[in-house]
């Protein structure tokens, strides 16, 4: 997979290259604020924080959501879990080498065509979703098929699928309300220029042209 | 035995503990007896903590590598056993600021 004898070389010039930096950077953690004595000749300026050094943490303006690119993935044809998670990863951002737990660091994930979702199986009549019913009272919970549901409504299953695979917490909750679901092929959204990520979807869902199969 | 006033020996013991416990709610900056149960426990926390970080930033360094290495076909199992292949001796930290703030020398690692 990789040319490896062909670019040893070249990267081992990147790393090479990367490995003579250290003189400056050493100088700037030694000026910053500790009280060391540096010994004569040697000047440090002081340079900040220090980039490369410390892990990156993503500023306000890395996490705002406004400014985040949209995504578009069309689902018809697709089987519900599979799609489910590749959104559920561009929701988190966990495509990006930025990722960071703590923050938002995803994009807006809209998904089309979720009433042509697919499941495999016998799961249209045997998968059930629950719900407590008066007031989480014993014995009051409701039950319904996934056929029954998703003739009602069709998004709300994509909607509960993605909402199960992130996080149940505070940011997984404010992470939900950057997805939109629609169960028509069209969406408000086309002033945010959505890119269509349905074909990186598929691949993902797809094992060497083969549909994975549950 | 001559008297013994006991003068601040107490106090000085018990405000060791409380200069720990700035900014605590409640009484657990302000009673000692409190305070001293958090204080025990935030050292106790701090003392582990100092060794879970070592994990955690290892594991976010991983996680962040995976991601950049996937968008590029391959997997970071598949890229760490070339990187040791060919004896390339960089830290997953350092590889995993390389794909933030270098991503085109990230490129040519994975190639």
């Amino acid at each position: 997979m990789f040319a490896v004898q062909a670019n040893q070389a070249s990267a081992r010039a990147v790393v090479a290259q990367k490995r003579q930096v250290p003189a400056a950077k050493r100088a700037s953690t030694v000026a910053r604020g500790h009280s060391v004595k540096l010994p004569d000749g040697v000047s440090a300026e002081k340079l900040g924080r220090d980039v490369f050094n410390t892990t990156y943490y993503p500023k306000g303006e890395d996490v705002d959501m406004s400014r985040k690119p949209w995504v578009v993935i069309d689902a018809a044809g697709m089987r519900l879990g599979r799609m489910s998670t590749a959104a559920a990863k561009y929701l988190r951002g966990g495509n990006s080498g930025s990722y960071t737990p703590a923050f938002n660091m995803g994009v807006n994930v809209i998904v089309i065509n979720a009433d042509k979702v697919e499941v495999t199986g016998q799961k249209a009549q045997q998968k059930m979703y629950y719900k407590l019913g008066v007031r989480g009272k014993p014995g009051s919970m409701k039950e319904e098929t996934y056929e029954s549901l998703f003739a009602r409504q069709p998004a709300r299953v994509v909607e509960k699928a993605i909402r199960g695979m992130l996080p149940k917490n505070r940011l997984g909750r404010e992470t939900f309300t950057h997805l939109k679901v629609y169960a028509g092929s069209d969406h408000p959204h086309a002033a945010q220029n959505p890119t269509d990520v349905t074909a990186d979807v598929a691949a993902s869902t797809h094992k060497d042209g083969q549909i994975v199969v549950a | 035995m001559t008297r013994v006033k006991r003068g601040n020996v107490a106090r000085k013991r018990r405000n060791k503990i409380l200069e720990l416990n700035r900014g605590y709610r409640g009484s657990h900056s302000t009673l000692f007896r409190t305070a001293q149960q958090r204080t025990l426990k935030a050292l106790t926390t701090a003392y582990t903590d100092r060794r879970k970080k070592k994990r955690t930033y290892r594991r976010l360094w991983i996680r962040r590598i995976n991601a950049a290495v996937r968008t590029k076909g391959t997997t970071y199992s598949k890229f760490i056993h070339t990187m040791k292949k060919d004896q390339i001796m960089l830290n997953r930290k350092v590889l995993s600021q390389l794909v933030i703030l270098d991503p085109p020398s990230f490129s040519t690692l994975t190639k």
